[in-house]
């Protein structure tokens, strides 16, 4: 589903050159549930931002899909992003001024929406937004926004859905439905993969990865790894 | 997402913002609306004062003696009557030339005295003037009778007045004007032809010069210019005092509207594109979550100048109802024209609601590009 290839990426600062990633390969499976771990600044979100294909690395490569992200221009890598990619943010990122079911309905065309209806009012259903369907951001408590992210990621039905630290801002019960939904995602035949500092997430987590200052220290598998084992 | 819900929706949450951007753009249209309101009356006015004034340029033949001409106020030389009809359908000439009115003029003797016969025929207008007459428009058989002549013959209107056996019928007494109208016989050009034995004859045309230029700018050169291609046989001679006065007035007009109209589009650029880029600092976060869900260049900058166009619209309709409004109701209270040389154009409200929303657009053209050119990582990364 997913190959990164010995990505590396620097920033450069006022302070001097900062390494994000070092020389970052490893390679995620169709229906796994990864789980990237790590210290504040160890370059996870910079991770999971390349592989979602809005951060160029400074070298190597992001396949997704069998598609060289970054050797597409960026309308087409727009465009791979709005087919294959759903993301979920842990500041949620909802338009203000948009309600519950618009924000759900954003990333859709017309066409699009009209086929998913049945979708987003079964989302809505599920995720307990049915009272606050046709309210603005700005009144949800930060469980609903969450889950107001979580519905617009999955009601594409992407292959592949990229959490950044999806639960940072919640309380466990709501980290724990959003957790679920994304398990339930995975069993469903997504590919699911979390950046957290959690533990709630490692229960559907199919294999666990550490980062930090920008490498891996715990050992990816190999290319042809079985997508259910786990890392110790 | 339809782009224009987005964009509707966007206003109405931003709507300090929106606010702001639509009464500047508003203003801006409203300035404009009342500038060009009372520079058009201004001129129009001006025109029409000084063709109640009369003409400010006399067309004699070339062989006219300037001595004479000026000692008896006419020339004794005379061109071919068509010389009107060539003049009007010279390809330059309604750009120089303006109310061409043909004149055939002598003294003659009646009752035992010299009278000014003037026999004055049909105004040539260029393309959309009104044919008003440069003085009088006369019928053949009439004539308008001057004051003072009118007083030596003990004459009044409907009184026959033979002359060489052609009987006129006096239509007109005309008022004391203290010029040598006072002593003047106007006719129709036909009987004045007839009356002095000068058949398809005349001795003048008169006009008005369309130029506007005052007397260092050197209109005559051009006036005369111009008369050398299509009546060579013809010189042109122009009254300064009438035509400085027109050019002064017209040029007071055009330099208020090229300080005016520069500084208001200026202002308003500045206005837009500052409250534009606000709107996009104040919208990072969003931009980097529609780069996440798949949009591309173009559609963002597309939220962003379509937002333009439509503030553009609301701008242009609600400046062009207050410009209008104020325009007519307090423009002769701040401009030298009288509230009767006002007059809405409607093509100008048409102007100004297609060329308002291009205005905004390009005013919100940086700030869309910014837009364009931001960060998707800076904003959506974790804390």
């Amino acid at each position: 589903m997913v190959t990164c290839a010995q990505v590396t990426r620097t920033f450069a600062t006022r302070a001097g050159r900062i390494v994000g990633l070092v020389e970052v390969s490893f390679h995620i499976n169709p229906g796994e549930f990864v789980v990237l771990q790590g210290p504040s600044g160890s370059g996870k979100s910079t991770l999971l931002l390349t592989l979602g294909g809005m951060l160029r690395p400074s070298s190597g490569t992001v396949t997704v899909a069998g598609t060289d992200l970054y050797a597409l221009s960026s309308g087409a890598r727009a465009r791979v992003r709005a087919a294959q990619i759903g993301f979920v943010f842990q500041l949620f990122h909802l338009v203000p001024y948009l309600t519950v079911h618009q924000n759900i309905l954003a990333g859709l065309t017309s066409a699009q929406a009209r086929e998913n209806r049945d979708r987003v009012d079964a989302l809505i259903t599920e995720l307990g937004l049915t009272e606050r369907r046709r309210t603005l951001p700005g009144t949800l408590s930060a469980g609903e926004r969450q889950r107001v992210a979580l519905a617009r990621a999955l009601v594409r039905r992407p292959p592949l859905i990229l959490a950044d630290e999806p639960t940072g801002n919640l309380d466990p019960a709501n980290a724990a439905l959003v957790f679920q939904h994304l398990g339930r995602y995975r069993q469903e035949g997504g590919t699911v993969l979390v950046v957290t500092h959690g533990q709630e997430a490692t229960s559907h987590a199919t294999r666990i990865l550490r980062l930090e200052a920008g490498r891996f220290v715990t050992p990816t598998l190999p290319l042809a790894a079985n997508a259910d084992s786990l890392v110790p | 997402m339809s782009l224009v819900l987005l964009i509707l929706r966007e206003l109405r949450h931003h709507r300090l913002n929106a606010v702001l951007s639509g009464l500047g753009l508003a203003s801006a249209v409203a300035l404009l609306v009342i500038i060009q309101l009372l520079t058009t009356a201004a001129e129009r006015e001006t025109r029409r004062v000084v063709r109640d004034l009369g003409f400010n340029l006399r067309i004699i033949p070339r062989a006219t003696d300037p001595e004479q001409f000026f000692a008896t106020g006419y020339s004794d030389q005379t061109l071919p009557a068509d010389a009107v009809t060539r003049l009007a359908a010279g390809a330059e000439t309604f750009v120089t030339f303006n109310h061409l009115t043909p004149i055939l003029e002598r003294r003659f003797p009646l009752a035992g005295r010299d009278v000014l016969l003037t026999g004055l025929g049909l105004v040539v207008a260029g393309p959309g003037e009104k044919k008003q007459p440069m003085g009088f428009n006369i019928s053949e058989g009439k004539a308008y009778v001057g004051q003072a002549l009118a007083q030596r013959l003990d004459t009044r209107p409907g009184a026959t007045l033979e002359l060489k056996g052609r009987k006129l019928i006096v239509e007109k007494v005309l008022v004391e004007s203290g010029t040598d109208d006072d002593i003047r016989l106007f006719t129709s050009l036909p009987d004045a032809q007839a009356i002095l034995e000068l058949p398809g004859r005349i001795s003048e045309i008169r006009a008005i010069d369309c130029l506007c230029l005052t007397a260092d700018e050197d209109p005559l050169s051009q006036l005369r210019a111009v008369l050398g291609k299509i009546l060579p046989e013809a010189q042109v001679l122009q009254l300064r005092a009438l035509a400085d006065a027109r050019a002064r007035q017209r040029r007071s007009a055009e330099q208020f509207a090229a300080f005016a109209v520069p500084l208001v589009l200026l202002i308003g650029v500045a206005w837009v594109g500052i409250l534009a880029a606000l709107n996009v600092r104040e919208r990072r976060p969003e931009l980097g979550l529609w780069r996440a869900l798949g949009w591309n260049s173009g559609r963002i900058a597309a939220l962003f100048l379509g937002r333009a166009v439509v503030l553009g619209v609301a701008g242009a309709t609600l400046g062009c109802g207050v410009g209008l409004a104020v325009g007519l109701h307090y423009g002769p209270k701040f401009y030298p024209v009288t509230a009767g040389a006002l007059a809405v154009d409607p093509s100008l409200i048409g102007w100004a609601i297609l060329l308002t929303p291009s205005f905004a657009a390009v005013a919100a053209f940086l700030p869309a590009m910014i837009a364009v050119s931001q960060d998707p990582a800076e904003t959506l990364r974790a804390d």
